[in-house]
C-alpha cells in the first residue's frame, strides 16, 4: 500500500512530526503519531523524526532495464553563438561526477554556426561534444529543440542529463523530461553520486533556502536536473585535454507540421548596473520606519557606489519598486558587500542574499534572523547609522576619489 | 475562447520558522493561499474573456480544502472550477502532477488556452507548465510578461528572457506561464463573492478521470525525496559595538577593506 | 541618580524636537531613561530645578503633544520591555508593558505568542503557559501609525478604524503606573480607586494619599479625546488616560486582550454620489452588528490617489479605482463564523442598492494579502496628502497641513458633511476629507497653496470648532489635544471648565512644568511651526 507509515515500535509520541507537518495531517493519539487523509506525502516529517519512525511506502515500480544508460551529459547553452558561463560550471561538476562514475562526460552544443565553440568545451573537460547545427537552432525557440534532445536520448541513452537553470534551460528541460517520462529536479545547488547506489543525489533549496531537500530518481533514466548558475566551480582550462566532436543530424521535420511558435523579435536589453550584478548593495527593510528614510538609503548607496535593495514588504507597501526587491520572489544577489538596514530577515529574503561575500546587518532587534547570516552584527537605530555614515562620507575630502574608485571596480 | 487556469494551494510561507531547539521547520499558521503567481494567470484569463468572450475555468489538483481557493477564483471572474482530488494523487512530483492536470484539461475538453503561474512559491520548480504542455502535446511559452494581442487562433506575447525579451506569435491551443506584474489582479467584488458561493464546482477522482494508476501520485513519480535537512549556519556574526558614530565608522572601515 | 542621563541637546537630537504634526519645538536637554527608577530620579531632579519636562514616545502624534517647549525631553523609547502577563478572574489576559513599547512589535509578539519570559515572575510564566493554549487574542486599538508607543496611545487615548466596534485605547487599559512630579509613584489598577462623586483619592507607593476635587464639566456623548476625562465615580486610571503627559509620567501600562475574531472581511464600497454613501453609512450602522469599522474617503482624496498611482511608482500597486466614483466607504466585518460574514455581505449588497449604488463597485478582502491591499489603499490617502504638502513646503516653509479631528453625534452626520463641503467651496480651499464616518468623526484636511490659504484655513478651523461644539461634538476625537488643539478646548468646554482643568493640573503639577503647553494654553508664547 502506498502511503505514510508510522512504525509503532519506534514512535515515542514526541510530536516533532506534528509540528513539522504543513498539512495538519499528523496528530498524537495514545502517545503515538497518527496520520489522516490530509497527508499529501510531502515527506517533511520523515527527517523531523529523531527515531526514524516514519517512512513512505511506495509500490515497487516495474523495473526497466537501466543498465543500458551510460554517461553524463551536460547541455552547453549558447546565446548568439557564445557559450554561457553556466555550461562551463556544469562541465566542472560533470568532470567530478564522471570520474566517480567512471564514465564519459559529454557536452551538447546546439546552434547555427557554433562549431568553433566545441573545442573550448573539450578544454574545459568534455570528453565528447555532440554538435548539431541547424538554422532552426539559431534562436532560442524551445520547441525546436525538444525532438533533437529526445532523439539523442533515445539513441544514446545517457544516465545523467544536466541543464543550467537559466530561463531557457528551465523551459525546455521539463518538456524533455515529460517526453521521456523521467524525473527532473529543478534548480539544484549540490550534486553528488551516492557512493553505494551510484545514483545522482540532487540537492536543492526548499522554503527559501531554510531547508535543503535531496532528491533521487532511482528507476527512470536519464536522471535529469537543472543546476543553479553561479554555484558549481569551473575547472581550469586544459588545452591538452582531448575529446571527440561528433556531429549529429537535426531530426527530420514533418513537412505538414507548421511551427506553432514564431519569433517576431528578440530584444536584448542594454546592460545596466542591476541589483543582480552589483558589487555593493545597500538594502532596507520595514525597520527604516518611514518612506522618507528611503532617501537616506539612496543617498548612502550613491555615496558608496552601490545600488539600493529592499525587502519585499517595502515593495508591497509602495516604498520601493519591484526591480529593487531581493529575496525568493525578487532577485538573488551576490555582491561583495551587502549592508542591510532594518531588514529582519524573513527566510524568503535570506534566500536571496546567500551569495553575498560580506554582510553587515543593522537592526534594532538583537534577535532578528538577519543576524544568523550576517558577518557583522550591528544592533542600533538604522536611521542614526545611515545619517552618520552619510555625514562621514560627505565630509571626506577624498570623498570624490572614494566614489570614483568604487565605480571603477563596479564597471 | 475556453481558458483553463491552473491554481495551486500553497502555504502562506511567511509563517514558516525554525524551532531553535529541535531545528525542525514549524509552520504555525498552516493557512493556505493561492500561489501568488497563479493570481496573475487568473487575471489574465479573465481579461481575455472580457475581451473575446468565452469561459474561464479554474483547475487544481489538491486536497478537498482546495475548493475554497477555486471558489475564490470564481469570485474574481472565473466561471467555474474543477478540482482533481483523490488520495491516490498524494505524493505526486511534477511529472505525476502534470499528467493528472492533463487529464483534467482533457476532461474539460476544447480548451484553447491554458494559463499557469510561472512557478509555485513553495516548490519553485517552474516545471508544471512545460510538463503539462508536453503531456497534452501543446506548444508552451514560459515567463510571459505581456500579452499584446489575442484572437481565437493566435496570441502575440512577450516572453522574458535572461537578458531581455522575445516577441512571439503562438498558435492556439497553447499553454503560457506568466510572471508577476503582467497585470493587476482584481479584488473580488461583492456580487463576485456571492456568485462564488454557489458557482459550478466539480471534484473528480482518479477513477472519474480514468487515470493510469502507474502515472499518478507517489507511484507515478520518478523522483523521490530521500532527505530534508537544515543547512548548517557555520557563521557567527562579529558584533560591532559603540555609539552610533563609532558604529558608522566601523562599517565604513569594513567597506574600505572589502571593496 | 546617574547625572549622565541628562544630555545637553545637540544636532544629533534634532529629530526629537518634532513629531508627526510637523510642528518643531526647542529644548535644552534630553534623556532616555531605561526604567521607572530613572524616570522618578529624573523627574525629582528636574522638577526641583524648575525645568519644563515633555514626555515622548515614538513621536507619531498629530497634535504636537510630544513637541517640547523648552526645558527637557524625557524620551521613553528605551523603556520597551514586556514585563508579564496575568489572567484575571473573568478569564481575560492582561499584558503589562513599559510605556515605550511599540504597538507593532507588541502586536507581533501577541500574534506569535512569543515573549522573552526570562525575567518574568512565576505567576506571569504560569499565565503565559495558559495564554499559549488560548485561541488567538489581540489588543484592538489600531491607530494608523502602528509604530506608536503604548505610552503615547495612552497619553492621547488613541483610537483607530476599529474603535468603531471596540472603543478607544481607554477601554482596553486595566492598569497604569504613573510617576508623579515629586518622584512618587502611583500603581493603579482599574476598579481599585474610584471617585466618590467628583472627589478622587488614591495612594502612592510611598504611602501618601492623593485626594483631588475633579472638575464639574460634562463630556459630550460622542467619540472624544478632548480635555481631561471626567465623570462621576470615575476610575483613577481614566484620569491619566488622555492627559497628554500633563499630570504625571505613565511608565507602565497593563492592557487587556480580547479574542481575535475568526473572520475579518474588509469591503471598500464606491459611490458616484456622496449622498448615497452617507445614506449607506446611516442605514448600515442602524441595521448591522458585524461592523468593526466604517471609514470614509471623499472625491478629492480619491483624486489624489489616482494622481499618485499614475505618477508615483511607489503607488503604482494601488488597485485600479473605477473612473466614475467620487466617494469610498470602507467597512470591516468582524465575526466568529464565516456564515455571519456572508450574511453581512448580503445585507451590504441590499443597502448599496437601496442607496442607489452599484454593488459591483466593491472590493472585498477575505484573506491576508487582499486585506493588505486594502490597507495599503487606506494608508496611501494620508501618505499621499502629506507628500503634496511636503512638496508645497519646499517653496513655502510656512505651509503645513491643517487637519481636523472633530466628531459630532450621529444625527448630525449629513449636516456636518454638508457644512464642510460648503464652507471649503466658499473659501475656495483645496482639501481632502477622510476618516471614521461611523462615529461621524472626519479628518478634514485643508491643503493650503499659499499663506492666504493657510490663514483662511485656520479661520475655518475656528468656525468649525464652534459649530461642532454647538452640535454637541468634540474638537479632538482621537488625536488628543496636545499643543495644536489646546485653544479649541475653551471653545468646546467654556472658560470656566478650562479654569477647572487648570486647577486640576496645578494639583498634580504645581509649577506647571509637565507637558508644558499641552491641553492648557499657556498665557504667552507659542510653539513655532
Amino acid at each position: 500500500m502506498t502511503g505514510l507509515k508510522i512504525h509503532q515500535d519506534k514512535c515515542v509520541g514526541c510530536g516533532l512530526c506534528v509540528k513539522t507537518c504543513a498539512a495538519d495531517a499528523l496528530a498524537i493519539q495514545n502517545k503515538k503519531a497518527v496520520v489522516n487523509e490530509a497527508c499529501f506525502l510531502c515527506g517533511m516529517c520523515l527527517d523531523s523524526c529523531p527515531f526514524k519512525a516514519i517512512s513512505i511506502e511506495k509500490q515497487a515500480a516495474p523495473k526497466e532495464d537501466l543498465s543500458a544508460y551510460h554517461g553524463i551529459w551536460i547541455y552547453a547553452e549558447q546565446q548568439q553563438g557564445k557559450i554561457l558561463q553556466v555550461a562551463y560550471e556544469l562541465l566542472g561538476k560533470g568532470q567530478e561526477l564522471a570520474k566517480q562514475k567512471g564514465c564519459k562526460l559529454t557536452a551538447l552544443l546546439f546552434g547555427n554556426d557554433v562549431a568553433n565553440e566545441a573545442q573550448s568545451l573539450i578544454a574545459y573537460g568534455a570528453d565528447e561534444v555532440l554538435l548539431c547545427e541547424h538554422p532552426l537552432l539559431d534562436t532560442q525557440i524551445g520547441e525546436n529543440y525538444i525532438d533533437l534532445f529526445d532523439q539523442l536520448i533515445q539513441e544514446r541513452k545517457p544516465e545523467i542529463l544536466l541543464f543550467g537553470a537559466t530561463g531557457f534551460g528551465r523551459s525546455i528541460a521539463p518538456r524533455i523530461a515529460a517526453r521521456r517520462q523521467t524525473g527532473l529536479t529543478a534548480d539544484c545547488t549540490i550534486l553528488e553520486i551516492d557512493p553505494v547506489k551510484g545514483l545522482l543525489n540532487q540537492t536543492r533549496p526548499a522554503f527559501g533556502g531554510n531547508l535543503m531537500a535531496t532528491i533521487i530518481c532511482p528507476n527512470h533514466r536519464p536522471q535529469m536536473a537543472t543546476v543553479r548558475p553561479g554555484i558549481m566551480q569551473v575547472q581550469p582550462c586544459d588545452v591538452t585535454h582531448t575529446g571527440e566532436i561528433i556531429r549529429v543530424d537535426y531530426p527530420d521535420q514533418d513537412a505538414s507540421k507548421t511551427a506553432s511558435i514564431e519569433l517576431l523579435e528578440q530584444v536584448i536589453a542594454a546592460h545596466v548596473n542591476t541589483i543582480v550584478d552589483a558589487d555593493i548593495i545597500i538594502s532596507a527593510g520595514k525597520g527604516i520606519g518611514s518612506q522618507k528614510n528611503m532617501e537616506l538609503v539612496k543617498r548612502l548607496a550613491e555615496l558608496m557606489g552601490g545600488v539600493v535593495g529592499v525587502s519585499r514588504p517595502l515593495v508591497d507597501i509602495g516604498w520601493s519598486e519591484y526591480q529593487n526587491q531581493v529575496g525568493q520572489t525578487g532577485s538573488t544577489v551576490s555582491p561583495k558587500l551587502l549592508i542591510t538596514f532594518g531588514i529582519s530577515g524573513a527566510i524568503q529574503h535570506l534566500a536571496g542574499i546567500g551569495g553575498a561575500k560580506t554582510i553587515i546587518a543593522v537592526n534594532t532587534d538583537p534577535e532578528a534572523p538577519i543576524f544568523s547570516v550576517a558577518h557583522y552584527k550591528v544592533v542600533a537605530d538604522c536611521v542614526e547609522i545611515l545619517k552618520h555614515m552619510i555625514a562621514n562620507l560627505e565630509a571626506l575630502p577624498e570623498n570624490g576619489l572614494l566614489i570614483e574608485e568604487s565605480k571603477d571596480k563596479l564597471s | 475562447m475556453k481558458i483553463a487556469v491552473c491554481i495551486k494551494q500553497v502555504p502562506s510561507t511567511n509563517e514558516v520558522h525554525m524551532d531553535p531547539v529541535t531545528n525542525t521547520i514549524i509552520r504555525d499558521g498552516k493557512q493556505s493561499v493561492t500561489n501568488p503567481f497563479d493570481t496573475y494567470a487568473l487575471e489574465q484569463a479573465v481579461q481575455i474573456k472580457d475581451h473575446l468572450g468565452g469561459e474561464v475555468i479554474a483547475l487544481s489538483m489538491g486536497i478537498p480544502a482546495t475548493e475554497r481557493l477555486l471558489r475564490d477564483a470564481t469570485s474574481r471572474g472565473a466561471d467555474r472550477s474543477l478540482l482533481l482530488s483523490d488520495r491516490s494523487f498524494a505524493g505526486a512530483d511534477t511529472l505525476a502532477t502534470s499528467y493528472t492536470l492533463s487529464l483534467g484539461i482533457r476532461e474539460l475538453g476544447g480548451v484553447d488556452l491554458i494559463l499557469c503561474g510561472k512557478m509555485a512559491v513553495d516548490g519553485d520548480t517552474a516545471q508544471i507548465g512545460p510538463e503539462l504542455a508536453e503531456q497534452l502535446g501543446l506548444p508552451h511559452v514560459t515567463d510571459v510578461l505581456a500579452i499584446d494581442a489575442i484572437d481565437e487562433q493566435t496570441v502575440l506575447c512577450r516572453k522574458a528572457t535572461d537578458n531581455g525579451y522575445q516577441r512571439l506569435k503562438v498558435t492556439l491551443p497553447a499553454l503560457l506561464t506568466v510572471v508577476k506584474d503582467l497585470n493587476m489582479p482584481r479584488m473580488s467584488s461583492l456580487p463576485g463573492i456571492l456568485y462564488s458561493l454557489d458557482s459550478p464546482f466539480e471534484s473528480k477522482t482518479a477513477a472519474d478521470l480514468s487515470a493510469d494508476p502507474a502515472r499518478i501520485g507517489l507511484n507515478g513519480s520518478p523522483t523521490q525525496v530521500v532527505r530534508t535537512y537544515v543547512p548548517q549556519r557555520i557563521r557567527e556574526a562579529i558584533v560591532l559595538e559603540g555609539d552610533e558614530s563609532q558604529l558608522a565608522e566601523d562599517i565604513l572601515n569594513i567597506y574600505s577593506e572589502v571593496i | 541618580m546617574d547625572l549622565n542621563l541628562i544630555k545637553p541637546m545637540h544636532d544629533d537630537y534634532t529629530d526629537y524636537l518634532r513629531d508627526e504634526s510637523r510642528a518643531i519645538g526647542q529644548a535644552d536637554s534630553i534623556s532616555f531613561p531605561k526604567n521607572e527608577y530613572e524616570v522618578a530620579s529624573l523627574l525629582k531632579t528636574l522638577y526641583a530645578q524648575g525645568t519644563p519636562i515633555t514626555v515622548q514616545g515614538a513621536r507619531t502624534g498629530l497634535a504636537a503633544g510630544a513637541v517640547p517647549r523648552g526645558g527637557h525631553i524625557l524620551n521613553l523609547s528605551k523603556m520597551d520591555h514586556i514585563k508579564g502577563i496575568r489572567q484575571s478572574a473573568d478569564g481575560h489576559f492582561h499584558i503589562t508593558v513599559e510605556a515605550g513599547t511599540i504597538l507593532s512589535q507588541l502586536r507581533k509578539r501577541i500574534e506569535q505568542k512569543k515573549f522573552d519570559t526570562a525575567d518574568w515572575t512565576n505567576e506571569s510564566q504560569q499565565a503565559f503557559e495558559a495564554f499559549k493554549d488560548e485561541p488567538a487574542l489581540f489588543f484592538s486599538p489600531d491607530p494608523t501609525e502602528s509604530s506608536a508607543t503604548i505610552g503615547g496611545m495612552v497619553a492621547c487615548n488613541a483610537s483607530g478604524a476599529r474603535s468603531y466596534l471596540y472603543g478607544p485605547t481607554r477601554d482596553h487599559i486595566s492598569g497604569l503606573r504613573v510617576v508623579l512630579h515629586d518622584g512618587q509613584i502611583a500603581a493603579l489598577k482599574r476598579g481599585d480607586y474610584t471617585a466618590s462623586g467628583r472627589t478622587l483619592s488614591f495612594p502612592t507607593l510611598q504611602g501618601n494619599q492623593i485626594t483631588v476635587d475633579l472638575p464639574t464639566y460634562i463630556m459630550p456623548k460622542t467619540k472624544n479625546a478632548s480635555g481631561y476625562y471626567i465623570e462621576d465615580h470615575m476610575d483613577a486610571v481614566d484620569l491619566f488616560i488622555g492627559s497628554d503627559g500633563t499630570l504625571g509620567i505613565v511608565t507602565e501600562v497593563e492592557l487587556r486582550l480580547q479574542p481575535l475574531p475568526q473572520t475579518v472581511w474588509g469591503i471598500t464600497c464606491f459611490f458616484s454620489e456622496e449622498a448615497a454613501a452617507l445614506d449607506f453609512v446611516i442605514s448600515a450602522r442602524d441595521t448591522m452588528n458585524q461592523l468593526a469599522s466604517v471609514e470614509y474617503f471623499d472625491g478629492h482624496a480619491l483624486d489624489i490617489l489616482r494622481y499618485q498611482k499614475k505618477h508615483n511608482p511607489g503607488f503604482s500597486k494601488l488597485p485600479i479605482l473605477p473612473d466614475h466614483v467620487n466617494t469610498a466607504i470602507y467597512v470591516e466585518l468582524h465575526c466568529q463564523e464565516e456564515t455571519d460574514a456572508v450574511e453581512g455581505l448580503k445585507t451590504i449588497g441590499q443597502l448599496l442598492e437601496k442607496a442607489g449604488a452599484n454593488p459591483n463597485d466593491t472590493w472585498v478582502a477575505r484573506n491576508e494579502s487582499d486585506r493588505d491591499r486594502l490597507l495599503f489603499f487606506r494608508h496611501a490617502v494620508p501618505e499621499s496628502v502629506n507628500m503634496v504638502i511636503d512638496q508645497r513646503k519646499k517653496t513655502n516653509p510656512m505651509i503645513t497641513k491643517l487637519g481636523t479631528d472633530m466628531s459630532v453625534p450621529d444625527q448630525h452626520l449629513k449636516q456636518i458633511m454638508a457644512m464642510y463641503h460648503r464652507m471649503l467651496a466658499e473659501r475656495n480651499l483645496e482639501s481632502a476629507i477622510w476618516g471614521h464616518v461611523g462615529n461621524n468623526h472626519l479628518h478634514v484636511n485643508i491643503l493650503p497653496r499659499d499663506d492666504e490659504d493657510y490663514k483662511k484655513g485656520k479661520a475655518l478651523y475656528d468656525e468649525w470648532a464652534a459649530e461642532v461644539t454647538r452640535l454637541g461634538g468634540a474638537v479632538s476625537a482621537e488625536h488628543g489635544v496636545g499643543k495644536l488643539k489646546a485653544k479649541y478646548l475653551e471653545v468646546m468646554y467654556g472658560q470656566e471648565a478650562i479654569e477647572e482643568m487648570a486647577r486640576l493640573k496645578q494639583y498634580f503639577d504645581p509649577k506647571g512644568l509637565l507637558g508644558a503647553g499641552n491641553m492648557i494654553e499657556p498665557v504667552k508664547g507659542e510653539v513655532s511651526q
